[in-house]
């Protein structure tokens, strides 16, 4: 046989062709009694409805969490969980941090130091000292 | 080519029958009769309301409540979750919308494309038709996509390009990515949101249940023998391996194979429900996106007998190695870059730490020059199924790959 | 001055470019004996290739400056192309000034071995023959000498008799028994690596 094939995976670009949103549920915890529940409260009466119709790709659940502080809880596709501690704040400030776990691709939040990443070649191939204008020494 | 109206023979094809009479005898006091994905919802809500006991409650209260324990002991008889389930996971909803799935895919049919075969034994019920119906879409749309593309890819590669794109292993990727959940046991009280399927047992031998399979190949146990690539195209399946046939009842099947099911029954859902176009744009948006550099799939054994033989058949002249570069040739770590030349033409050119190695890569990369030809404007042949798809030109075929 | 001392030790005519510094700074009584990254970043500062300069400006033209790198396993070479494809009218344009110097190249092995196919049916079962009657005697080599063609040709043709492999087998055997860890583990590093060639690795 002249050649043989090498069996690989191709490799996942999420949003090259489809995207898929990394959160996949979103648990609320919210307390009946505590005063530090009362904003969640409110949110998830007035709020919580329009959030899940805008956003049907999340699953959501909620559940009384008794004598603890609301928390928001987001699962991620790649197994990871986060969540965020939501006590005293008012329905707009819980929004904005649904949002924050909503938009996470659930990966530990690490510093990007180039402005994109590809899996791409680039177009001019990787220099190499032995090609191009090559100039006398 | 006219478009086939597929929504009418869809549904007569799949359309509701009764369980077999086996299972209805088990469970008499059952709610009927199963109904199936595609039935329509009304049928379901009359079969619900045939629920044992109907007369003899007068308090609706009570009714609703007796009903629903009724109701939640028959779903433990089911091996997969009755249909009307489907409406009120919600599990099952965040993953149709996840996957922008056509609204006109019910979710009874996407809860259906999670039941494997290993889960519940009835072909009315689990995905394995959906999945052939998938299986046979993907494995055509990439192949005409590698075909067009490549003209020239020898077989062997074709087979690791479409493993790579349609294969097993990469379908179990896409669902892990589309973040479905396994369920740990199948059975009717599951939520229909889960991929059900029965796990193989610990312990139990894989290449044993490989080793059983029912390829049509003569001679499959003589394992020493040559197996060509040509014979591969008749008995093999499209990625070169050899065929398994379908798994027996009570075996269970890995999650892998589980996972890669369920991609290929979303796919011939999408078909049904949707029409072609949108289970071509649903190929394209998952699987034609993803990367994969085919430079990376050639393996070769002997690139500079295989180049010579290549430039015989075109009628080229005989390829010369010729050194273009070199430094340090008398020293612990020389490099040499060397072309190959047909006549004036450059056809490749290689760098290695030796003459050899980089007459070899310069060889291969030469082959790989050739293999790795793309026409200009390529269209696939599914592009005429389009609406006002300009007149089909013939796209480009090769003479096939170097034989030695 | 300790430093001057220090400073005096090292040849300063072997740095040029030291040089006027040093003139300089003999005059104020303070003088640098190393460059600072800066001095270093500017001289190695290089302008721009020619073609970049507004010399041109005016004419429309196109900029040709080829990548250093390695080609591209994706762009097919145009001898490659099939005769319809419209790349290949448009690099034929652009190869006017081809390299004509492909002949002065030196080659990979010094002489191109010459095909004389002068080998007939009579001499191979010649061969044949002789490889089967004696093949202690009449080893590829030999019989590629005496036929004046290559041992290639000559494994192509005939094959060695059973025994025959056997002994060189054992041969080869009784020589890797005596090889150490190391030699064994650098034979298999360099199989290894010559499999990775054609993996392009």
């Amino acid at each position: 046989m002249p050649v043989k094939g090498i069996k690989t995976v191709a490799a996942a670009r999420n949003g090259v062709g489809a995207f898929i949103l990394q959160c996949k549920r979103l648990d609320f915890h919210y307390c009946n009694y505590g005063g530090s529940s009362r904003g969640m409260l409110a949110f998830l009466t007035q709020t919580l409805p329009n959030f899940a119709r805008e956003n049907p790709q999340i699953e959501i659940r909620v559940s009384p969490r008794h004598s603890k502080h609301p928390i928001i809880k987001g699962h991620y596709i790649n197994g990871r969980e986060k969540s965020i501690c939501v006590r005293n704040l008012e329905p707009n400030d819980i929004l904005a941090k649904a949002m924050i776990l909503k938009d996470a691709s659930g990966e530990k939040l690490k510093v990007q130091k180039k402005p994109v990443t590809s899996l791409n070649e680039s177009v001019r191939g990787i220099w190499s000292p032995y090609h191009g204008d090559l100039r006398g020494v | 080519m006219k478009r086939v109206q597929l929504q009418r023979w869809s549904s007569t094809v799949l359309s509701p029958r009764a369980r077999t009479v086996s299972r209805l005898h088990q469970h008499v006091f059952a709610t009927g009769s199963r109904c199936q994905s595609t039935a329509s919802p009304l049928q379901a809500e009359s079969s619900a309301q045939e629920g044992p006991g109907d007369a003899g409650f007068e308090d609706v209260e009570l009714m609703k409540h007796v009903r629903s324990a009724h109701r939640r002991k028959d779903m433990l008889k089911y091996p997969s979750p009755p249909v009307d389930a489907a409406l009120n996971s919600a599990k099952l909803a965040a993953l149709h919308a996840r996957l922008y799935l056509p609204s006109r895919l019910p979710p009874q049919t996407l809860a259906r494309a999670l039941v494997d075969a290993s889960a519940d034994p009835n072909p009315d019920f689990n995905n394995e038709s959906l999945a052939t119906l998938g299986h046979d879409l993907l494995t055509y749309y990439t192949t005409e996509h590698l075909l067009c593309t490549y003209p020239r890819l020898p077989l062997t590669v074709i087979f690791a390009a479409m493993y790579a794109y349609a294969g097993p292993k990469t379908l179990a990727a896409m669902a892990r990515e589309w973040g479905v959940e396994h369920a740990s046991l199948p059975g009717g009280e599951v939520d229909p949101g889960l991929l059900q399927f029965r796990r193989v047992a610990p312990g139990s031998d894989l290449s044993v249940a490989t080793y059983n399979n029912r390829t049509p190949r003569p001679y499959a146990a003589q394992k020493a023998w040559r197996m060509t690539v040509t014979s591969k195209i008749f008995y093999d399946d499209e990625f070169g391996d050899a065929i398994k046939g379908p798994a027996t009842s009570g075996e269970g099947v890995t999650a892998e194979l589980a996972s890669a099911t369920f991609v290929r029954a979303v796919m011939g859902a999408i078909y049904l429900h949707a029409g072609r176009p949108a289970a071509k744009r649903f190929f394209e948006q998952h699987f034609l996106s993803r990367h994969l550099n085919i430079a990376q799939l050639f393996n070769f054994s002997q690139p500079a007998r295989d180049l010579a033989r290549l430039c015989a058949r075109e009628n080229f002249e005989l390829p010369v190695a010729r050194i273009i570069s070199e430094t340090g040739r008398k020293s612990r770590h020389p490099v040499f870059v060397v072309g190959i030349f047909s006549g004036k033409d450059k056809l490749g050119e290689g760098a290695g730490a030796s003459l050899i190695e980089a007459r070899e890569r310069a060889a291969l990369a030469a082959l790989k020059g050739w293999y790795l030809y793309s026409p200009l404007n390529v269209r696939v042949p599914s592009s005429m199924e389009e609406e006002g798809a300009a007149p089909w030109k013939p796209v480009y075929v090769d003479l096939g790959e170097v034989i030695v | 001055m300790a430093t001057s001392i220090v400073a005096s030790k090292r040849p300063f005519l072997s740095l040029p470019f030291l040089l006027p510094s040093w003139s300089d700074s003999l005059a104020l009584g303070s003088r640098r004996y190393q460059s600072s990254y800066r001095r270093t970043k500017q001289r190695l500062r290089v302008k721009p290739d020619a073609t970049f300069g507004s010399s041109h400006q005016g004419h429309d033209q196109i900029i040709y400056n080829p990548p250093s790198s390695a080609p591209s396993v994706y762009h097919t070479p145009s001898k490659f192309l099939p005769s319809n494809d419209a790349r290949r009218s448009m690099r034929i344009e652009n190869a006017g000034n081809a390299t004509e110097s492909v002949q002065d190249l030196p080659n990979v092995y010094r002489s191109d071995p010459e095909r004389k196919y002068h080998l007939t049916p009579a001499d191979v079962e010649e061969i044949r023959k002789l490889r089967l009657s004696d093949p202690m005697t009449w080893s590829r080599h030999k019989l590629a000498k005496r036929f004046e063609c290559s041992p290639l040709f000559i494994a192509m043709v005939c094959e060695a008799s059973p025994e025959k492999k056997q002994i060189q087998r054992q041969v080869l055997e009784a020589v890797q028994s005596q090889w150490g860890s190391k030699r064994r583990m650098a034979r298999e590093d360099r199989k290894l690596r010559r499999e990775a060639w054609g993996r392009d690795e």
